[in-house]
């Protein structure tokens, strides 16, 4: 039994830490940007499948194709932002919080659907064909233990970035004081890009670790977008390490509802969790607005 | 526009209902699918801008209630009811799932709200394929054909009128809306929660209120549409895909407008069938792409636009409904007899032996900063009474205190005999205590006559309907010298007629306490001038107490009985004015040492 | 002249926060801003900045018009700004803090050298360098705002309300640093609510009312006139 609960854990904190840097980058594009973007978790499942698609293809290393889908979804990522999602700031408050809903729930429809028409709508993932590793009725794959390396090396890479350049700081600095901010010359414009783009990239790799192990069809995006939006509202906003615990709770949850109870019910857990928060701690979370 | 001009309006929009009628009967299968679809939609659509529209809020999730009701009809059908109590069931249910989801729901705001009730969409699908024994799961609920026919005429037939009625109800309802405190209450919530509360409005139950009605519409929407076409699964009814169709169509119109999700539903309807008939693929691409258009374009709506607002037919169409019965009350008052003079309120004299507010060391802290610092405060009857401080006093906390803006850590507030601590904000307005803000907070989009009217509709004893509510603001809005502007829109006035529309809106909460915030900051001396006669007369006149914190020592000296100072939480002074402004202390806190106040 | 600004006219929205402002800061001058709250003060020390924009009038710096730069260029030319409320990131360290203050491009490779200098002037931050800023007390927070100001190398620093919320003991360090840097050559435009410690540390000063300016003098003249606090106080 423990060998079980082992193994589960194990499962639950390599999926947990992914969702973990999927919502780290929900969560600096809305700190900055205050941008909550809908089509978050779809651009993690065209990764994916991009990813999965090179590998049988071309059957190139996953490094190598993180390298080449960075830089695309990072300019992605800014011109997302300048050409749909700024020009909405200069609306009404209003309209600003319905456009930005509508843009990016539009692109998550076209994201998923042009991937299903080019790529299939069946799952995918990248098939690595390594050993697996037994310890004592563990049962460890050598696939999940890159995995395991590049959350850990993604998540150092995060923090040097954000507590050693220039831009990761700007960053910080515009989520907790845009004013202090602007006044030490923080341009907002340049910044509010950049970190969509940025948030953009992050996710990117983050969907070509997730389809090393776990299936991605077109349709996983939105699911994917739930559980980061439950894991920035347990973790905060902004904050690395909580976006990590909270992750990794929300993927050891599941995997243990999945095997105690039902695995017909994970899926639903982030969302049946954020209610519960919702009714258990209303003084939190609250006064979002869009101003 | 007279009751001639509106005949010919009124006879095309007859003519088409009775054509709609007539689809059925001659037009043909296709066309009778294609307008019940394009029915059933607009009443998701119409009952989801009820929240938009009216309260802005953004509750994507709408469409679950749509799916819900479809589910909820079709499990009881299955199980022998008949179709009216099929009908009945779902709206019961989903009603009641619309006023239980508010509970958490509520609590954001937002984006937030956004995503958490888009949500509930995928939580929805997910519940209905796994709680097979209700819901048969995936395998979907298929309902007998047995009952396809009634006395050998196809149940689509009545599902298509059910559905026509259904949206005249819907439209109807809209209409209604913007006659009625309720509606008036949304679009207060819609402009500034807050300001709401201060008038009186008890926010949640309004806020239910407008879920369920949302819910209950939609639910019989999902009815007419499984009893028409016989079978539903849960990716169907609550499909990303299909959710925001809807949603898309009150937005693609204009949202808040009477006609707007209509427009929006024709549009869209019509657009993504041509699109289906012409393409095989690529279809929900397309839908994508519409809504994205719409969100990154036109936000307002299409009636709203430029160009549409210069046709001279259209124009009328992107106006919200109430600003056409606002301009009529405005109108209304011309012919009406000049006012008489003075306020609708009691003329009473203040009991000046009476302390009416009374503060026991109140304290007030943001983490480790005590701004309150164990303040006792009494305000008696009739008083008028200036707090000021330096910046950083704490003087602005304080009167937030006593405002309810926050909840005082320590201490009690106790308000003719009564204690105000955990009282929510409307309670303490019906109570009698109004408020002015400094930066003035009318509820923008309405005119300045709604603006008054409001506090009148919501009031604890005899809360008047609309058009009384209406009238007795005119009277309000005189004394505030705002008679010209009554159809003005609260947000195109200068800052000192929104401070006056703010004053007016105050004094109709009936105050028997006002607190008064920093009137005077931008205004000339002259305008400082006409708000203090205004204060010293709503005392003299109608015995209303007055607090009133203030920088500017020149406005208050002029009206003030007793002057309070504070300095890092504390009161300092506390006095006549002239025996206040001599203190050494007091002196120093403001000025420094070594100053003179000149006799 | 350092700073000239005349006739200034700003609007936050539909309000109208300054209606005629005017004044002078010569270079290497100590000049105050005075006035009660919501005069004004602030909103003219961020135009100063270009944090808002004027709807009339002009603030020439150095005799080059500074509306319609961004902020950034402003900066970046040497204004700096401690603003009211201190506006630190409460999360990020001191020393992340200070190092803020040298973002523009300009700076950027002056950070070391600038950290020693803050330090030198405010040791105690030098201990507490690794700490989050928002654990710090008052004092201790301005001094970081001070520093971060001075992070841009300034030759013309504002100070909006520095004192407030901050012990007696530390304003004494505060003013005895701002001394020694004004005789290093900083300009200084302060914003004060007391007019005893301004004048303190000023030679001249003007006072704002409801958004204009009604008063100019000198230390002497201003304490000299018999009416002076009457004036302030808007008794008149």
């Amino acid at each position: 039994m423990t060998a079980i609960i082992i193994q589960l854990l194990i499962g639950g904190v390599l999926l947990g830490g992914l969702y973990a840097l999927i919502a780290f980058g929900l969560s600096l594009i809305y700190g900055v940007a205050r941008v909550l973007n809908f089509a978050h978790g779809t651009l993690l499942a065209i990764a994916g499948i991009a990813a999965s698609v090179m590998s049988a293809a071309w059957g190139l290393n996953p490094l190598l194709i993180a390298a080449i889908l960075l830089p695309v979804f990072f300019a992605f990522g800014w011109l997302m932002y300048v050409f749909l999602l700024e020009p909405l700031k200069a609306r009404n408050p209003m309209q600003t919080v319905v456009g930005t809903v509508l843009v990016t729930v539009g692109l998550l429809l076209i994201l998923s659907d042009l991937a299903a028409q080019l790529a299939g709508p069946t799952n995918r993932n990248i098939r690595l064909d390594l050993d697996v590793f037994a310890f004592g009725g563990i049962i460890v794959s050598t696939t999940e233990l890159y995995i395991l390396l590049g959350i850990v090396g993604l998540t150092l890479a995060l923090h040097a970035i954000l507590t050693r350049t220039w831009f990761g700081r700007a960053v910080r600095a515009v989520t907790q004081d845009s004013v202090g901010a602007r006044i030490c010359g923080v341009r907002a414009g340049a910044i509010h890009a950049a970190t969509v783009a940025f948030g953009s990239a992050i996710v990117a790799i983050a969907g070509v670790l997730y389809t090393l192990n776990f299936p991605v069809n077109p349709y996983v995006g939105f699911e994917l977008t739930v559980k980061a939006f439950t894991i920035i509202i347990l973790g905060g906003i902004g904050s690395l390490p909580g976006a990590l615990l909270a992750g990794i709770f929300l993927g050891v949850a599941e995997a243990l509802t999945g095997f105690f109870w039902s695995s017909d019910w994970a899926p639903g857990l982030s969302i049946m969790l954020l209610l519960a928060i919702l009714i258990l701690f209303p003084q939190g979370f609250l006064s979002r607005s869009a101003t | 526009m007279t009751a001639a001009r509106r005949l010919p309006g009124r006879l095309l929009i007859a003519a088409v209902l009775v054509v709609a009628a007539l689809v059925p009967i001659f037009g043909g299968a296709y066309l009778t699918t294609f307008l019940f679809t394009l029915l059933y939609a607009y009443i998701v659509a119409q009952s989801w801008d009820w929240l938009h529209g009216e309260a802005g809020y953004v509750n994507l999730g709408h469409y679950i209630y749509f799916g819900v009701g479809a589910y909820a009809f079709a499990i009881a059908n299955v199980n022998g009811a008949p179709v009216i109590l099929s009908f009945l069931v779902a709206a019961l249910v989903t009603g009641a799932m619309g006023a239980l989801l508010s509970f958490p729901l509520f609590r954001l705001r937002g984006d937030y709200f956004a995503f958490a009730t888009l949500s509930l969409l995928p939580l929805f699908e997910l519940l209905a394929s796994n709680l097979v024994p209700i819901t048969r799961g995936s395998d979907g609920i298929l309902l007998p054909p047995a009952t396809a026919m009634i006395h050998g005429i196809d149940v689509k037939m009545f599902a298509y009128y059910v559905a026509l009625a259904g949206s005249v109800a819907v439209f109807c309802l809209s209409m209604w809306m913007s006659h009625t405190t309720f509606g008036y209450a949304l679009k207060a919530i819609r402009n500034d929660e807050q300001a709401a509360e201060v008038v009186g409005i008890r926010i949640f139950p309004i806020k239910l209120q407008a879920m369920a009605y949302g819910a209950v519409a939609a639910s019989v929407a999902g009815g007419t549409y499984i009893w028409s076409f016989r079978y539903i699964e849960p990716r169907t009814v609550f499909g990303l895909d299909v959710a925001l169709i809807p949603v898309a169509m009150a937005l693609l119109g204009g949202s808040g407008l009477l006609w707007g999700p209509l427009v929006g539903a024709i549009l869209l309807s019509v657009g993504i069938q041509l699109l289906i008939l012409n393409l095989t693929m690529l279809q929900f691409t397309i839908i994508g792409l519409a809504i994205l258009l719409i969100g990154r374009f036109m936000p307002g709506g299409l009636l709203r636009a430029g160009w549409v607002q210069r046709v001279p037919l259209l124009a009328p169409l992107g106006h919200e409904h109430h600003e056409r019965i606002a301009a009529a009350a405005a109108a209304a008052t011309n012919t009406a007899p000049t006012a008489t003079d003075g306020l609708p309120l009691a003329r009473a004299k203040p009991d000046r032996s009476r302390v009416l507010l009374a503060t026991r060391d109140l304290t007030m802290a943001f983490g480790g900063n005590v701004a309150v610092n164990r303040v006792n405060l009494e305000v008696r009857e009739g008083e008028i009474l200036g707090l000021i401080g330096a910046n950083g006093s704490g003087k602005t906390t304080l009167f937030n205190c006593l405002s309810k803006v926050f909840e005082p850590i320590e201490g009690d507030i106790v308000f003719a005999g009564g204690s105000l601590r955990g009282l929510r904000r409307d309670t303490v307005s019906r109570l009698g205590i109004g408020r002015t803000y400094q930066i003035p907070r009318p509820f923008g989009d309405l005119t300045v006559q709604e603006n008054v009217a409001m506090p009148l509709m919501f009031r604890a004893d005899n809360p008047l309907d609309r058009r009384s509510a209406m009238a007795e603001a005119i009277r309000f809005a005189a004394f505030a010298g705002l008679r010209d502007k009554l159809a003005e829109r609260a947000d195109r006035l200068t800052l000192q007629q929104r401070k006056a529309v703010e004053f007016a809106r105050a004094l109709a909460c009936r105050p028997r306490l006002l607190l008064v915030d920093e009137v005077a900051s931008g205004l000339t001396p002259a305008e400082v001038r006409r708000f203090v006669d205004h204060i010293r007369e709503v005392r003299d006149a109608y015995g209303v107490t007055v607090i009133w914190v203030e920088h500017l020592l020149s406005a208050l000296t002029q009206v003030i009985d007793r002057l309070v100072v504070l300095e890092q939480g504390s009161i300092i002074a506390d006095g006549a004015p002239n025996n206040v402004l001599r203190d050494e202390h007091v002196l120093r806190s403001y000025i420094g040492t070594g100053i003179k106040v000149v006799a | 002249m350092m700073l000239e600004v005349s006739h200034l006219v700003v609007d936050h929205g539909e309000l109208r926060a300054l209606w005629d402002v005017s004044f002078r800061v010569g270079e290497g001058e100590r000049v105050a801003l005075l006035g009660a709250n919501g005069a004004g003060k602030s909103t003219t020390l961020g135009a100063v900045l270009n944090l808002y924009r004027p709807a009339s009038g002009t603030i020439l710096y150095c005799g080059k018009p500074v509306s319609g730069r961004e902020t950034h260029d402003n900066v970046a030319d040497g204004i700096a700004l401690v603003p009211e409320g201190r506006r630190l990131f409460p999360d990020m360290t001191v020393r992340e803090n200070l190092q803020m203050g040298a973002y523009v491009r300009a700076r950027r490779h002056t950070v070391g050298e600038g950290l020693d200098r803050c330090y030198a002037l405010f040791p105690v931050l030098k201990d507490k360098a690794d700490q989050p800023a928002g654990q710090l007390s008052g004092g201790q927070q301005q001094m970081v705002a001070i520093g971060r100001a001075l992070m841009s190398r300034p030759r013309l620093l504002l100070l909006d309300e520095p004192f407030l919320g901050v012990a007696p003991i530390i304003i004494e360090e505060v003013m005895a640093a701002l001394q020694r840097l004004s005789q290093d050559g900083v300009t200084m435009l302060l914003v004060e609510q007391n007019i005893r410690r301004a004048m303190d540390f000023v030679a001249r000063a003007y006072v704002i009312e409801n958004g204009r300016t009604v008063l100019e003098g000198t230390r002497e003249s201003l304490l000299g006139d018999p009416n002076f606090s009457n004036k302030f106080l808007g008794l008149d």
